[in-house]
């Protein structure tokens, strides 16, 4: 029934809603690194992108029903000038709401009108979607006022309309394109399927195309919740004379009904955005050869698959759609076809925006959870508010849709069934049940990972110096240096195995520590053990266990009764098993506390290998100075007199 | 007088201790400045605000801001946050800055980097320590390089003195300054002995990034003003028609007053 059709489609927004709330909350208080998956790589993902780019793509609705209707004066299309008006308010609102969420300091949103500069697109880009929302809010006034009987106050802003939609239709051209030169600051970092200086230009034709099909789409889909009929045809069964009317052509695949009398101008309007995607086609494919990037098309690469993946789908399948005459004139078809080019368009400013960036990036982005939950969340808000605004007002058919559906709430307590369904019936009981369920989950689901580098301890290198093929071993800065090739050493060795034959002793956590971490003096010994803080640590130790500390320190690692000494003290190992690594090294007394110094250090570690390796590979030169010493200083080591 | 700063590859020993200058400079935690050479591929972040790459074994360079002379970001920037300097370097507002983040988009180099940690987020990247060129210093870079790889002074001056490095050892440097001419000129320019592109350097000599989109700008309010002078033409044209065809069929109820058709 239409009240089951009208109360699922508003529990599937209101899940959407809710967790979209659940996911702004978490937006604001703990900021973008947590909640989203931007990086410098990707700085605009999801909701600058899909809610914002493409968002207000697919409102241009306003204006190209408004050009149609008020400039090419085409009356048929009269009954959608109403609907889009709607769309483009709620369309633009709910990509600014998403826009707001997404700029670092929201609090600052309103810099740009007081801040200008004139040379930059996005700033083109604010001052016209600023403007053009006055204009829909101008447009969308009369129909609200007259809704409530404020007739007086309808007829003041009924004078400017015709003014409004050229002041609409001019601003809406200039950010559509603008919006496309956005990306014409990155002819090196766009890729070249999609940059091109025609960018603005392809931008305002596919914002026009897509918007003509998203308004069908809308039509269809709000159609078939509310008032079905006038689109998808009565029950009965088509008479000769009717299937005749249709060029006998009626699309067996999706319904034997004869689509009802609105389809014939739904078609119509799908038929000039077919027109509008050919040309738009056209123009892509010759834009491609003019620049001589036709052959990136076969190329096979990830970016030549998206590219042919949203031609085909976004702009083909919905021509395809349109030129045959069995799928134009039916409701089902038309309506996927309105689905799949308001799809396409999404997914070319998905293209344009993120995707073609990737290779450069060298990232892939996909968007949080939280990203997923605004971003459909805003548009399920949206949803929720056009779909109460077409009930209580007349957009579509000239009627609210109120009268379409019947009293949804009806008391019936009879029986634990009845009353159930009673209470269901009321939609706040439902919003509430749904949100009992719904916000926990999001919040469990989209709670955000604490990002935050640590720094106060020690935590577990990251090998990024071994991310350096060759390393410049300078430990006292003096320009005398040593060339050590860290990753031809870490493959003939054995990769991450053979860490520990040089890294021979880690600090906790660590995963190899840099030598000079504990050898930290060029020529003398230095003390690595730190008593005081030992101390500390096994008394803390204590407390977080819920024991008294005052007697354990020292008999910890001390023997009882004996003098507290080096000698008398556990083997560090007893304790820091897990993470300390000891390699078969035997020059290494761990328990010395001492490490001998950084030229020692060096010298221990390599020479023994070198000295085995050069009677091994009878490479004479292996163990001389000069072979590691190799900096442009090197003349002087020859020289030099050991300190 | 317009400050640049000449990078001499050949001289660089990828100590890093520009890099720890620069931190101290900008009081970031050391430690944290290291860690930060994870993040990201090219190793800068809104904590590292420079890094050297290791173009190939034994060879390194110096990735920071490049202070362009025509900077991309400079015209992005939709509240004008970022300036050029007439003193050189490209200095940034953030007083003004709403964390739109199109600079990050904007710049061909990638250099912009943001505070994604934080709740009040700004974006950070290399000023030349503008604070202390202004006071007569030289940028903590400079002072910090113990090998010489860095030099700072009149762009002029540092243009001529590269080429005659590149005259004086042709052997060991490649001829070509990069910076002199690539997207209109940098006030940041390489002499190397390998190339360069791993930086972000493009191969060609590409022209400036604003001056393929001001002048598209500039043009816009007219264009719209067009769009809205058509309209009303094409709307009077197609008004005049009907009403002709109305007149010479007065029987026939053909059209409604559109004008005041309900809404």
């Amino acid at each position: 029934m239409i009240n089951n059709r009208v109360r699922i489609a508003k529990d599937i927004l209101w899940i959407f809603a809710l967790s979209g709330l659940v996911a702004a909350i978490f937006r604001l208080f703990f900021g973008l690194g947590p909640t989203t998956n931007l990086t410098d790589g990707v700085p605009w993902g999801l909701w600058k992108v899909f809610n914002m780019i493409a968002g207000v793509a697919l409102s241009t609705s306003g204006f190209t029903i408004g050009f149609l209707v008020y400039v090419l004066r085409l009356k048929q299309f009269k009954s959608f000038m109403k609907p889009a008006i709607l769309i483009a308010f709620l369309g633009y609102g709910c990509s600014c709401l998403a826009l707001l969420f997404d700029i670092g300091l929201p609090f600052r949103f309103w810099h740009p009108i007081f801040m200008w500069n004139i040379n930059s697109f996005l700033f083109e880009v604010f001052a016209c979607v600023l403007l053009y929302f006055t204009i829909t809010s101008i447009e969308l006034a009369p129909i609200i006022l007259n809704g409530i009987n404020a007739k007086k106050a309808a007829k003041l802003f009924h004078t400017v309309a015709f003014a409004a939609v050229i002041i609409g239709i001019s601003l809406s051209s200039l950010h559509h394109s603008s919006l496309g030169s956005l990306f014409l600051v990155s002819p090196q970092r766009l890729h070249a399927l999609w940059y091109t200086p025609r960018l603005p230009l392809f931008f305002i034709i596919s914002a026009m195309a897509g918007g003509i099909f998203f308004i069908v789409f809308i039509k269809i889909i709000w159609s078939k919740i509310y008032n079905p009929a006038p689109v998808f045809g009565s029950a009965e069964e088509p008479s000769t004379t009717q299937l005749k009317s249709l060029n006998g052509s009626v699309c067996s695949i999706f319904s034997r009904r004869l689509p009802g009398p609105e389809m014939s101008d739904i078609s119509k309007l799908a038929t000039i955005g077919a027109g509008l995607l050919s040309i738009y086609f056209v123009l892509k494919i010759v834009d491609l050869f003019i620049l001589g990037n036709i052959s990136e098309l076969i190329t096979g690469s990830p970016e030549s698959l998206l590219y042919i993946f949203e031609l085909g789908i976004g702009v083909l399948l919905p021509i395809i759609l349109i030129i045959l005459p069995q799928t134009r004139k039916m409701p089902v078809p038309v309506g996927i076809a309105g689905f799949v080019a308001s799809f396409g368009l999404v997914f070319n400013r998905l293209n344009v925006g993120i995707f073609g960036y990737s290779s450069d990036a060298g990232e892939i982005y996909l968007p949080s959870l939280s990203e997923w939950a605004l971003g459909i969340g805003v548009i399920a808000a949206a949803g929720l508010v056009f779909m109460l605004l077409t009930e209580i007002f007349p957009i579509f058919n000239d009627r609210p849709a109120k009268t379409f559906v019947t009293n949804l709430f009806r008391k019936n307590f009879g029986s634990l069934q009845q009353t159930w369904n009673t209470v269901l019936s009321n939609s706040l009981n439902r919003i509430s049940l749904l949100g009992v369920f719904i916000l926990p989950l999001a919040f469990i689901f989209m709670y955000p990972p604490y990002k935050n580098i640590e720094l106060s301890t020690i935590r577990p290198s990251t090998g990024l110096d071994a991310q350096r093929q060759v390393l410049q071993i300078d430990g006292d800065h003096q320009g005398f240096s040593t060339i050590f090739n860290h990753a031809d050493h870490q493959k003939r060795l054995g990769d991450t195995s053979s860490c520990i034959q040089c890294h021979h002793v880690s600090l906790p956590g660590d995963r190899s520590t840099p030598c000079s971490r504990c050898h930290q003096h060029m020529y003398n010994s230095t003390k690595i053990f730190d008593h005081e803080k030992h101390k500390l640590a096994v008394t803390e130790d204590k407390q977080l266990n819920g024991l008294n500390p005052s007697n354990y320190s020292c008999v910890e690692c001390h023997q009882t009764n004996c003098p507290k000494t080096t000698q008398s003290a556990k083997d560090c190992l007893e304790c820091h098993r897990e993470n300390m690594f000891l390699t078969n090294n035997s020059n290494v007394q761990l328990n010395s506390m001492f490490a001998v110094s950084f030229t020692d250090a060096m010298h221990l570690t390599c020479l023994e290998c070198h000295k085995k390796e050069a009677v091994n590979l009878k490479n004479e030169h292996l163990d001389k100075c000069y072979t590691c010493h190799n900096s442009l200083k090197k003349d002087e080591y020859v020289n030099r007199t050991s300190p | 007088m317009s400050y640049g700063i000449l990078v001499d590859t050949t001289k660089c020993t990828s100590c890093e201790e520009c890099v720890m200058a620069c931190a101290a400079e900008h009081q970031i935690d050391p430690q944290r400045a290291i860690k930060e050479k994870a993040i990201n591929k090219d190793g800068l972040s809104a904590y590292r605000l420079s890094n050297i790459a290791t173009i190939s074994p034994g060879h390194f360079a110096r990735k920071s801001c490049m202070h362009c002379l025509e900077p991309s970001c400079v015209s992005a920037c939709l509240v004008g946050g970022i300036t050029k300097s007439p003193e050189g370097p490209v200095i940034y507002d953030p007083e003004k800055c709403i964390g739109c983040r199109y600079c990050m988009i904007a710049c061909p180099f990638h250099i912009p980097r943001y505070e994604w940690d934080k709740n009040t987020p700004l974006m950070v990247k290399c000023d030349m320590c503008f604070e202390r060129i202004s006071q007569g210093n030289i940028p903590a870079c400079v002072d910090a390089c113990p090998n010489g790889a860095l030099k700072f002074g009149d762009r002029d001056t540092l243009l001529k003195e590269a080429n005659s490095k590149i005259q004086n050892q042709p052997d060991l440097y490649l001829n070509h300054i990069w910076g002199e001419k690539e997207f209109g000129g940098t006030s940041v320019i390489y002499v190397s002995d390998v190339e360069l592109s791993a930086l972000g350097w493009p191969k060609t000599n590409p022209k400036s990034i604003p001056s393929l989109t001001e002048p598209l700008v500039h043009i816009t309010p007219f264009i719209g003003m067009t769009v809205a002078v058509g309209l009303l033409g094409i709307n009077w044209t197609i008004k005049r028609r009907m009403k002709l065809a109305a007149q010479n069929t007065p029987d026939k109820q053909v059209f409604n007053n559109e004008e005041n058709s309900d809404d």
